[in-house]
């Protein structure tokens, strides 16, 4: 038996799309959380912003990214909680974006550090992978976490987020 | 309680030529496949590619991003191949007792209206040089996956792939 990793809330989202997500009531029982992510956008912009408790600041969030897409990679820095990326809707039809969002020490007193990993998948030369170092400069616990594509458009059908709550070994 | 093991194969004294894990369970919402290999051919790498359920049409692609401790560089192997790539593994010329390391998330793994996706966390240190990097791969089709095959142009003793199911909430 592994209670390592729990899960909490699942949301999938049915026909005619959702402008964003939201996990409420987030147990505070645990020591990290942890979010999968198989996400296509209705838009062509494939960054979404994570925001905690309703803090939709983003000069409230930073980030430091590691990125590729096939050809080249770069590295960059930006005052927004740029941590999902969905597959653009100009992507290989049927094909979703796959990531992880984890998020320890969310009940803690200090800002919150984020680290996820993502990747969209395309048929072609053009394939992205991020590798992200996030942080929420407030010292509040996380009780909620809201998901939306950063220009809006919205998620496709059958896109899916799953939240886990983590017990390290001890607890 | 959302991580159960499927199965696990760890190579013996021989080697293997690839790795297969049929009759996957469709009743979990994730797969998580975990690798530890090293090939019997030469050359950094030893690539691990991919199949699943016996497709072997150019029905896949991969992506990556990595570094190798002096740069960073972005690979594809461009639109539609033989097969997906979970990442690097040592090679038989490089340092004795070195394995490449791997953690791999398959998404939705029996959702028919979706093409399947990998994300691979990947490395491999040998001695001082290595690669790391983190990979993507795109099976073409909207099938459950029942069966996944794995190939590093020939397994070392020693190898070890562990397949877990993921439950949600």
């Amino acid at each position: 038996m592994s209670i390592f990793l729990q899960p909490l809330q699942t949301v999938t989202v049915g026909s005619g799309g959702a402008s964003s997500i939201t996990f409420t009531s987030i147990p505070q029982g645990y020591t990290d959380l942890v979010v999968k992510t198989s996400v296509r956008s209705q838009g062509t912009n494939g960054t979404c912003v994570m925001f905690f408790n309703s803090d939709t600041t983003q000069s409230n969030y930073s980030v430091t990214r590691l990125y590729g897409n096939g050809s080249g990679s770069s590295s960059a820095a930006y005052s927004a909680p740029y941590f999902v990326y969905s597959n653009e809707s100009n992507f290989t039809s049927n094909t979703f974006a796959n990531g992880e969002v984890y998020i320890p020490n969310y009940t803690s007193s200090n800002y919150k550090s984020v680290i996820s990993d993502m990747v969209n998948e395309n048929n072609a030369t053009l394939g992205e992978q991020f590798l992200s170092a996030g942080l929420w400069r407030n010292t509040s616990a996380i009780t909620s976490i809201t998901i939306q594509e950063a220009a809006d458009a919205g998620f496709v059908q059958y896109s899916k987020f799953s939240l886990y709550g983590v017990l390290r070994q001890g607890i | 309680m959302s991580m159960y093991s499927i199965a696990s194969q760890t190579v013996g004294s021989g080697g293997a030529s690839s790795i297969t894990f049929s009759s996957i369970p469709q009743n979990f919402t994730h797969l998580q496949l975990r690798f530890f290999a090293r090939s019997t051919g030469n050359g950094a790498g030893g690539n691990m590619s991919v199949n699943y359920n016996g497709d072997g049409g150019n029905n896949y692609t991969w992506h990556n991003v990595g570094g190798d401790g002096g740069s960073a560089f972005s690979a594809s192997i461009g639109a539609s191949n033989t097969s997906a790539n979970f990442g690097w593994n040592a090679g038989n010329n490089q340092t004795s007792g070195v394995f490449g390391v791997g953690i791999v998330d398959i998404l939705d793994y029996t959702n028919t209206n979706k093409y399947k996706v990998s994300r691979s966390l990947n490395g491999i240190d040998n001695n001082g040089s290595g690669l790391t990097g983190i990979w993507s791969g795109l099976w073409l089709s909207t099938a459950a996956i029942t069966s996944i095959y794995v190939n590093v142009n020939g397994f070392a003793q020693y190898s070890t792939v562990q397949l877990y199911g993921i439950t949600t909430a």
